[in-house]
């Protein structure tokens, strides 16, 4: 099954509705808690990072049997040094947003542990797209 | 509908003489637990958690707690009624502690035992728990039956994060048995009687999270008692027979939000409310909120005096409990704790007695067991939710769109439930029948009928 989320730059306030939506469909589907818990701890890094960064975006979930395939595409300024960015406490995030409690570089890496696999696409200046995949089994 | 396991019981039910099927309850329930049948309110066990909020708002007093009949009192030598301080919250400061005792005495009981007496030592097996956990993060407390429930159903993942401590009216109950077979009383000549602020503590004795043996014979709801001792009280010849109590100032503030808390060194939350506590739970479950240590966390607001079967205000209760610890705050005043606490074999057992072998996880969410199954049938109430009207009229009996989509998809409705779809079949004018029985008649307006 398939959902489709929009992104808008700066509204952290209504941050976690994709994750929250999700969560509900993965509960009602029967997923392992530990496995809502990795989605739903992904996603929503994944979400917080494109408000932060992008100047919007969508999410497209996938769910079929064994996984759910997230993708998290943003247009934006993309990431310059993608290795950087894996690293914990490497951040570009600005003042306001450090501000509100995030920012604190935890985003990209903390995602990589919650997900089976990650693929990050970015182009500086244009966007990037982050492919999250979780596996039920 | 399949037929379904049940996991709990509850206390709470319905009065159908008294309900009108007007869908206030069934909106307010935080597990969305009600639904209307035959014109009437009708509760899923396996979804109730026992918070008595659909009792607190029903307009017309159709909702009420079963409790234990009071004369079961009598088949015991000694009547130990276990009161919580909530009780005494709720009786003006000008009455004594002990002359509201004194009447409990009139009305039957040989033994009067504060639950609080055994706090601080709950707190010690929490910090035991916790020591034993490094791999926990947030530790949530057990002391509110309706949030073990309400994680148990609606947050199964956190289900670990659970203290596995009984209840303090539990410890209050093996203690006092305990005392009194001390001094030579027969185990089955001793009943304990809880009296209750709500409806969870109720359920919580009588259906328990855990197996073990519970030393409780009979709850007694406070309203009842609450009433007969209000009288007494009124009443011109009421001599007052002293009974000592030895609780310390925090004792006494153990039900209020923070109680728990207070005597918890380590880092702590108080969560109090409903909508508190199922947003807490939520932005813990998505790891939005980093809580390490304690979180302190009760269903009513204000704590256990917001209980429903708490007769007087909430804030005034509170602030009650506040000047009477206030009275108490003496620093000398010695901790008299039962003795055999120094005794660790004693210890040992008690301690034995008070763990929580397992909670379960209850999730009223999951669609089937069989994945693939589940998929089809998550898909067909999306699908569903979409053509529904989404104005969550409850008229289909159930308290949302989407609740009736759910509906649905389990086979527990159908979609000409909504009056907002087949307004004119046959198959639409029979379902409001079977909703709302006859006191709803369905009508057909044409330009000539203009009433």
């Amino acid at each position: 099954m398939h959902y489709t989320f929009e992104i808008e730059r700066g509204n952290f306030t209504d941050a976690g509705q994709a994750s929250s939506s999700v969560k509900r469909t993965l509960k009602h589907l029967g997923v392992a808690p530990a496995n809502i818990k990795r989605t739903v701890v992904a996603l929503f890094e994944a979400e917080i990072n494109a408000i932060a960064h992008a100047y919007g975006g969508t999410i497209d979930v996938d769910i079929d049997d064994e996984k759910i395939v997230m993708v998290v595409a943003d247009t934006g300024p993309g990431i310059p040094n993608l290795d950087l960015a894996m690293q914990e406490g490497w951040s570009t995030a600005s003042p306001e947003v450090r501000e509100m409690g995030y920012g604190a570089g935890m985003g990209l890496p903390n995602i990589k542990k919650n997900t089976d696999d990650l693929k990050i696409e970015s182009t500086v200046g244009v966007g990037t797209t982050v492919t999250m995949t979780v596996f039920f089994a | 509908m399949a037929a379904q396991e049940t996991f709990f019981g509850h206390s709470l039910k319905v009065d159908k003489t008294r309900c009108l099927g007007c869908t206030t309850c069934m909106r307010s329930c935080p597990t969305g637990a009600i639904r209307i049948r035959g014109g009437k309110a009708v509760m899923n066990d396996n979804k109730c958690v026992d918070c008595g909020n659909c009792m607190k708002v029903c307009p017309h007093k159709a909702i009420y707690i079963q409790q234990d009949d009071f004369a079961l009192i009598h088949n015991y030598e000694y009547r130990v009624c276990l009161v919580p301080t909530t009780f005494i919250g709720q009786f003006e400061e000008k009455f004594k502690t002990r002359e509201i005792y004194a009447c409990l005495k009139k009305l039957g009981f040989t033994h009067i035992y504060e639950v609080e007496h055994e706090v601080e030592y709950i707190v010690e097996l929490y910090n035991k728990y916790i020591a034993k956990h490094p791999e926990i993060r947030t530790f949530i407390s057990p002391y509110c039956p309706a949030v073990i429930r309400l994680i148990q159903v609606r947050f199964p993942s956190l289900v670990d994060n659970i203290i596995k401590v009984r209840a303090p009216f539990e410890l209050a109950a093996h203690i006092m048995t305990n005392r009194l077979m001390d001094e030579g009383a027969k185990r089955e000549d001793i009943g304990v009687f809880y009296v209750t602020p709500c409806a969870a503590k109720i359920a919580a004795v009588k259906y328990p999270v855990s197996n073990k043996e519970t030393r409780i014979n009979g709850v007694i709801n406070m309203d009842f008692l609450f009433n007969k001792v209000q009288l007494m009280l009124r009443g011109s010849n009421n001599n007052a027979e002293a009974i000592n109590h030895s609780l310390t100032s925090r004792d006494i503030l153990w039900p209020l939000p923070g109680g728990e808390a207070s005597l918890f060194n380590g880092s702590h939350y108080a969560v109090d409310g409903l909508q508190n506590v199922l947003n807490f739970l939520e932005r813990l479950e998505d790891e939005a909120v980093d809580a390490q240590g304690l979180v302190e966390m009760r269903i009513c607001d204000q704590g256990c005096v917001g209980g429903v079967l708490a007769t007087n205000n909430r804030f005034v209760a509170r602030k009650r409990l506040e000047d009477r610890a206030h009275l108490l705050d003496k620093p000398d005043r010695p901790l008299n704790r039962y003795t055999r606490y120094n005794n660790p074999d004693f210890c040992k057992w008690i301690d034995e007695q008070m763990e929580i072998d397992e909670i379960t996880p209850h999730s009223i969410y999951k669609l089937d067991d069989n994945f693939a199954e589940a998929i089809k049938m998550a898909e067909r109430m999306k699908k569903i939710e979409k053509a529904l009207p989404g104005v969550n009229c409850s008229a289909c009996g159930a308290p949302s769109c989407a609740a009736l989509a759910e509906d649905i998809v389990r086979g527990d409705a159908d979609i000409s439930s909504c009056m907002f779809i087949n307004r004119h079949t046959q198959a639409s004018e029979d379902a409001i029948r079977d909703i709302w029985g006859d006191r709803i008649k369905t009508r057909t307006i044409t330009n000539d009928n203009n009433e």
